[in-house]
């Protein structure tokens, strides 16, 4: 039976210590396990920051985030990363291993799963990211595109049931955001929940089923369709 | 190319800031005893407050690494021998009184250096290159020097993000066993080192477009000018640290 993830946001308020004013200022939001969101706004006004206040990376100054009915700021980041994935919007931050295979590997290796399933999750996820004839290379040698795919492959081979992608089009030409289409179409009929962080209005609304803005740290919208 | 002196307002000039910063930092390597690093710490914190460094909030940024002074001190009392036994475990004594001294001796000395070091942060880092430059310090060396300290704030960020995006990908860094999590954190060197030197092939680049070292002399639009304060702070440091130097090699 497939989990589904809420993540349920009351009343968030958050400041960055050096600013003036709270870059999110009371926000409510519950955001369900299905279907594609996209969160999209101007410059500044807290896409990024409620992202990572829902994977629990920023803790609210008041007001409550609830992840699956638990109090995010009673979860370790591990707890929560074992429900939420979150992609950041720069890749190089997420790779930790000397090869492409052993970066797939390496966290269920340490959770102590079994070298064969290991082996079988790394080769499905390979296949399903194009990365098979680059399993041995560095990740930090491969283009921005593939890095992105391998770090979201490295995310999904978790299996989280929610995943957060912060800006995930930045820098990827016509073919590559295609691609990702592609990937983001098939994790929802998996039944992955997904947020969608962007500038890119077109890329991360064309499949939402809900379209929420924020504007000066508010929600000024929120459509579903 | 006209050369322009310009007042650095009210500030002191770096030269004599690291020429105190030298002395505070010098005296407590010198020193081994409680006594005395308590002293230096004492003129450490009085000048930090002169130069209007704010020590606290230096010392508060390094309250993650608080646990391994702790732990220096723990060894460091640990394998001292000698002094009044203060808890034993079988015979073995595992905290004596002389141990306590050297680890306060450890703790007090990591202070003097944080404290004094504030004070190089009242400057700007453009400042500290033109007074090391002016300190016939190759600009090559001073401006490293330079960017080194720029881009400290920026590797402390990435290696805090580096962990959070390894939690995040569902480890539970709590419940892992020590030697495992040793393999974890050495994991975290993979992003790190590729960002330092993807910034520095970047700066690299930078820095050679706009003609870096593309002639042998350079010229500066602002030059530092030492004042008679600034050699009153550099003659102040000095007589301080020969005057401490002097009573305590005394006692």
């Amino acid at each position: 039976m497939t989990v589904m993830t809420v993540i349920d946001l009351r009343n968030v308020v958050y400041q960055y210590p050096d600013e003036k004013r709270p870059v999110l200022g009371g926000i409510d939001l519950c955001v369900s396990g299905t279907g594609l969101t996209a969160l999209v706004g101007p410059n500044g006004s807290g896409k990024t920051t409620l992202g990572k206040m829902m994977a629990g990376i920023l803790k609210p100054d008041s007001g409550s985030v609830r992840i699956n009915g638990r109090d995010a700021s009673e979860m370790s980041l591990g707890e929560i990363g074992q429900q939420v994935g979150y992609l950041f919007q720069e890749p190089d931050r997420q790779l930790f291993a000397p090869t492409v295979q052993e970066e797939l590997a390496f966290v269920s290796r340490v959770r102590g799963a079994a070298e064969e399933d290991i082996a079988g999750r790394v080769g499905n996820m390979l296949d399903r990211f194009h990365l098979s004839h680059l399993r041995e290379r560095f990740p930090f040698s491969l283009s921005r595109g593939e890095k992105q795919r391998l770090v979201l492959a490295a995310i999904l081979i978790q299996c989280p049931r929610f995943l957060i992608l912060d800006e995930p089009t930045t820098a990827l030409d016509v073919r590559r955001k295609a691609e990702l289409a592609e990937n983001l179409s098939d994790l929802d009929s998996e039944g992955v929940g997904m947020l969608v962080i962007s500038h890119d209005h077109e890329f991360a609304t064309r499949r939402a089923s809900r379209v929420i803005e924020l504007r000066g740290g508010a929600v000024h919208a929120d459509t579903r369709y | 190319m006209q050369t322009h002196v310009t007042e650095v307002g009210s500030d002191f000039d770096p030269r004599a800031k690291l020429v105190a910063v030298m002395c505070l930092s010098s005296l407590a390597v010198v020193f081994q005893r409680p006594l005395p690093l308590a002293l230096i710490l004492i003129l450490a914190v009085l000048s930090a407050r002169y130069f209007r460094s704010d020590a606290v909030q230096a010392a508060r940024r390094l309250r993650a690494f608080l646990w391994i002074f702790a732990a220096m001190a723990f060894v460091q009392s640990l394998f001292t021998a000698g002094g009044a036994p203060l808890l034993s475990v079988c015979g073995i004594s595992l905290l004596s009184t002389l141990g306590l001294e050297r680890a306060g001796s450890i703790v007090l000395r990591f202070l003097v250096i944080i404290v004094s070091a504030s004070i190089m942060a009242t400057s700007s880092p453009r400042e500290i290159v033109q007074g090391l430059y002016q300190w016939r310090v190759p600009y090559e060396l001073a401006f490293m020097v330079a960017v080194a300290v720029r881009f400290l704030p920026l590797l402390r960020d990435e290696a805090h993000d580096a962990l959070t995006a390894i939690q995040l990908r569902g480890l539970k860094l709590e419940s892992i066993p020590l030697r495992q999590r040793l393999q974890i954190y050495s994991y975290l060197l993979m992003p790190m080192i590729a960002s330092v030197l993807g910034k520095a092939r970047e700066l690299a680049v930078a820095v050679e477009m706009r003609g870096f070292r593309a002639y042998d002399r350079r010229t500066s639009h602002r030059t530092l000018r030492m004042r008679a304060r600034d050699w009153g702070v550099v003659s102040a440091a000095v007589l301080v640290s020969v005057g401490v130097l002097g009573v305590f090699m005394h006692m």
